[in-house]
């Protein structure tokens, strides 16, 4: 078992939305490659009181798709607590829940966000196959880079 | 001046994408106005072709804030594939669903106070808009926004003791539920070692009422008008007693005097509805078919159930209920403002019903399935936080399912929320010299009151600019501006 000791790794999407499931699918490879489940979280998108939750720990990685390009198809990039205030509770944003849990909970976990490229977003199960590409990508890259993940042995 | 068309894209802080267009004439006057539903949802074709069995899982993928509710009107149709109706379901299986239900309503009645109203209640209309937000709660009444968390925590730990931690869990199987509930979990939600306790929740229920009350003495006049006119009423309501009932219960409609205008088994709802549609939306409008497309529209949610319920079995919602209704002297409330007011007293009522069953040594019973004779067709109907949710499944005889019809309680509000739009963009738009950007949160607060789910489930990083387009009477984009 590979433990990821005080890291959350949030996965965001729908799984019946074509590529907006690669969040969830980053989540399931990590699960595959035998790290534990319990530092995984599926959610169909973030919500305030993930502010609570995200103050347990030292690091934090949310992983989204996304719809605009990004040169390598993915990315990996560490963010703070927002300045500007985004204009939506529904769909809020990772920066925006690292300012609520600063300012409610006066913690500040070390926060990274991990996008990987989609392009179709259809009600259908399962990627595209330059999505599943890309998340393979995303995966190993992050995998060879593993000082970004607090504590993981 | 020449002609204008304001458009509002997407409107902000509502559950999922919309888009509100304004056309002015040359002296500035709104001519009209509309709200359109932009994104296509096709799950009913989606689900074609699945066995029924997997109906209430899939259906959670339709919305990222109320996927029980999706679950449990879904479950509700599947009961009677399997031939079990709502009234033989064990008792053990009711009560566990119902503690489901409420706990859903009450995080999610929750979320859309503290999130969703709180900031334009706090810091009023015309405040900046980088101040009506959460996080300018959170700065300005920490206290506040810290409760409002762990109010919708508890719901969300209610959901996740019965359904599991994962998002893909579940509580309800084809006639009746997988799992009980035990000792160490009803203890966790009374003792109030780890979470705030169930006793909290209702404390907490009862202050924001008091807030709400003491926000209403001191802005009657404004909330009593703002986006206010009459219309019917839909909602269930307990079988026996007409009292508000949120799980199963009889579809009654009252129009907008208190005339009882539907009181039907909720399952007869395909002889009473159609669903008309309009070209410049995706999201169609139900109405009641004796009574036309015109008049026979209604709003659901929890202003209209207040307004079709007799009473509140809960004590402490009870007594605000009379409040409430006194105020209109037991007349039906058109006020659409004072459909905050109506939520938090459900969520109040929520809160009890979560400590009554809590109490109930059935909810711990092992009676957990029913069974009976295969049927083809089922019909779910439940009061999800937004109001009436429909679920209909057909299958043939492999259990594949045929035809879905779903009709979200958003649907049933599309008429409502287009009326509030021109409400509101005639009292605040009309021959302005200019318009202003607490001008147009005026316009999303109408749509706001509703807490609609407008679409769902796609929700890529990078994808949520509220953009707003001025064109000329040609479609010429004269202004825009993206925040």
């Amino acid at each position: 078992m590979k433990k990821l000791d005080n890291t959350l790794i949030i996965g965001i999407g729908n799984n019946t939305r074509q590529d907006d499931g690669l969040g969830w699918s980053f989540l399931e490879i990590l699960e595959k490659n035998g790290f534990n489940s319990e530092n995984l979280l599926y959610k169909y998108q973030l919500m305030v009181e993930d502010a609570e939750l995200i103050g347990e720990y030292e690091t934090v990685f949310f992983v989204d798709a996304c719809k605009t390009d990004i040169p390598k198809e993915f990315e990996i990039k560490r963010i703070f607590p927002a300045e500007q205030v985004a204009f939506s509770t529904h769909e809020v944003p990772p920066n925006q829940i690292l300012n609520l849990c600063e300012t409610i909970y006066n913690k500040k976990p070390k926060a990274y966000i991990i996008k990987i490229q989609g392009y179709e977003w259809d009600i259908e199960i399962g990627l595209t196959e330059q999505a599943k590409i890309n998340l393979k990508n995303a995966f190993s890259f992050f995998i060879e880079n593993k000082n970004l993940v607090s504590k993981s042995r | 001046m020449s002609k204008r068309k304001i458009v509002i894209e997407p409107v902000t802080r509502v559950e999922g994408h919309g888009k509100v267009t304004i056309k002015l004439d040359e002296k500035g006057k709104v001519e009209d106005a509309f709200l359109h539903i932009v994104e296509f949802r096709g799950f009913e074709k989606f689900i074609q072709g699945h066995p029924y069995w997997e109906a209430p899982v899939l259906v959670q993928r339709l919305c990222g804030i109320c996927p029980v509710s999706h679950h449990l009107a879904a479950a509700k149709a599947i009961d009677q594939l399997v031939g079990v109706d709502p009234e033989n379901l064990t008792p053990t299986a009711t009560k566990l669903r119902r503690l489901l239900h409420y706990g859903q309503v009450f995080q999610s009645h929750s979320l859309h106070f503290f999130y969703l109203a709180s900031p334009d209640i706090l810091f009023g209309i015309n405040a900046p808009a980088e101040k009506r937000n959460i996080v300018a709660v959170a700065s300005e009444n920490r206290e506040l926004a810290k409760k409002g968390i762990l109010m919708r925590k508890f719901g969300q730990e209610i959901i996740k003791a019965l359904a599991g931690k994962k998002i893909h869990g579940i509580l309800a199987v084809p006639g009746g539920v997988h799992k009980t509930f035990t000792k160490e979990e009803r203890e966790y939600f009374l003792d109030g070692k780890e979470i705030p306790n169930v006793d909290t929740m209702i404390a907490w229920s009862k202050e924001v009422i008091d807030f709400m009350k003491n926000y209403h003495l001191e802005n009657g006049e404004w909330i009593d008008n703002f986006a206010a006119y009459p219309s019917n009423h839909l909602g269930l309501v307990d079988k026996e007693t007409g009292a508000l009932e949120l799980y199963d219960g009889r579809l009654r409609s009252i129009d907008s005097e208190g005339n009882e205008l539907l009181n039907i088994e909720d399952i007869e709802y395909r002889y009473h509805f159609k669903e008309a549609v309009e070209p410049w939306s995706y999201l169609k409008f139900p109405y009641m078919t004796k009574y036309g497309r015109e008049k026979g529209w209604n709003r659901v949610g929890p202003l209209a159930r207040l307004n079709t319920s007799s009473h509140i079995t809960t004590p402490f919602a009870e007594v605000e209920r009379q409040i409430f209704k006194a105020y209109t002297q037991n007349k039906p409330n058109n006020m659409t403002m004072h459909t905050h007011w109506a939520r938090l007293i459900e969520m109040l009522h929520c809160a009890e019903l979560i400590k009554e069953l809590l109490l109930d040594d059935d909810l711990m019973g092992t009676d957990l399935v029913s069974t009976g004779t295969p049927r083809n067709k089922g019909i779910g109907i439940i009061e999800a936080p937004r109001g009436t949710l429909i679920h209909e499944y057909h299958t043939d005889d492999k259990g594949l399912i045929t035809k879905c019809n779903l009709i979200v309680s958003t649907t049933h509000n599309n008429e409502a929320m287009n009326r509030g739009v021109r409400a509101v963009a005639n009292e605040v738009l009309s021959e302005k010299p200019e318009i202003t950007e607490p001008m147009l949160n005026q316009v999303e607060m109408a749509i706001r009151a509703y807490d609609p789910c407008l679409s769902c489930a796609t929700h890529a990083l990078g994808q949520m600019p509220l953009i707003v387009q001025l064109e000329d009477t040609n479609g010429n984009l004269i202004d825009e501006k993206i925040r």
